[in-house]
């Protein structure tokens, strides 16, 4: 468990230095993709996306195996009103503070504290989730 | 060398398609590593749970946060740390106020930025729970695994996304783009 969460740090760092380097910790750069004036960060996606999409192809034709043999189970996403109720307030969230759940610890980490505005909202926002709509899925169960 | 290209890796910025390349396959690595699916804002939960071990709200009791230092923490902490390094090697100051257009055009004051801010992630947090996922959850790793929706949650992020900042442009930022 240990070694698990060393790599999962390492990989942490890869993924906040590139959101770094290609400047997806910067307002700007978000606001310009939604405002249709820079689509940088949206070709960054459509990037990720592909190379993402070559590399499940690739563990696939592999036997769809991890690296100790147990069969990869890939997290299904479901879908209802209430999560296309999610997505609007989010992206929404994400259009307002130009920053998303892991761009605003690049921010934070490239010193643009503003974004531990943001990140505190997020929190707040998870909690509220838990508190209120979670407590009253037991309630009516 | 034949591959010399100019870019000083280390300290400059990329181009989209080194990012996305890094950043995409991050997604098979964490399935052939440790089947799990790539994704962030879960992580914001688990970091609830570490700093409130009692809470009494049933979804942090649940099974997916028993380990109260679960491995998301360490990946959130990561990436911090990453662009702590990637600032730190480019010579970015090591603390700064700006937070781009909205710094630089909008004449208001700091506390208010940053309440705008927090409404925006108070969104998100929400938001990312309902829809189950957040632009790397589901756009990301979503749309690498082909699900149908995480393409109907992102074309809506996209939407709602527009929306948003274009009232900023037009409301706050006096249509600058």
């Amino acid at each position: 468990m240990m070694r698990m969460k060393s790599v999962v740090l390492l990989l942490g760092m890869v993924f906040g230095f590139a959101l770094t380097r290609v400047r997806a910790s910067e307002y700007d750069m978000i606001y310009r993709m939604f405002v249709g004036s820079d689509l940088t960060v949206a070709w960054v996606i459509l990037g990720a996306i592909a190379v993402g999409l070559a590399g499940m192809k690739v563990l696939r034709m592999l036997g769809d195996r991890t690296i100790d043999g147990s069969s990869i189970k890939v997290s299904r996403k479901s879908l209802d009103r209430a999560s296309l109720a999610g997505a609007a307030l989010f992206g929404a969230g994400w259009g307002l503070s130009g920053a998303c759940p892991g761009t605003v610890l690049a921010q934070i980490g490239s010193g643009r504290i503003l974004g531990l505005f943001t990140l505190l909202g997020m929190i707040a926002g998870t909690y509220a989730y838990a508190l209120v709509v979670e407590e009253e899925i037991h309630r009516s169960e | 060398m034949m591959m010399t290209t100019g870019i000083d890796w280390v300290s400059q910025s990329w181009p989209w398609w080194a990012g996305g390349a890094v950043i995409g396959l991050l997604v098979p690595i964490l399935y052939y590593l440790f089947n799990q699916g790539l994704g962030v804002s879960t992580g914001y939960a688990t970091l609830i749970k570490a700093v409130l071990p009692r809470t009494p709200l049933r979804w942090f009791n649940s099974a997916r946060f028993s380990d109260r230092w679960g491995w998301r923490l360490f990946f959130l902490g990561g990436m911090i740390l990453g662009a702590v390094l990637a600032n730190y090697l480019a010579g970015g100051p090591f603390v700064s106020t700006g937070m781009g257009i909205l710094t630089s055009h909008l004449e208001w004051p700091l506390p208010l930025v940053g309440l705008l801010l927090f409404v925006g992630g108070f969104m998100m947090g929400i938001g990312a729970r309902l829809a189950g996922g957040c632009t790397s959850g589901h756009s990301i790793h979503g749309l690498a695994t082909l699900q149908v929706s995480s393409l109907l949650v992102t074309v809506t992020f996209i939407l709602f996304g527009a929306l948003s900042a274009n009232l900023v442009r037009i409301f706050l930022l006096g249509g600058v783009r």
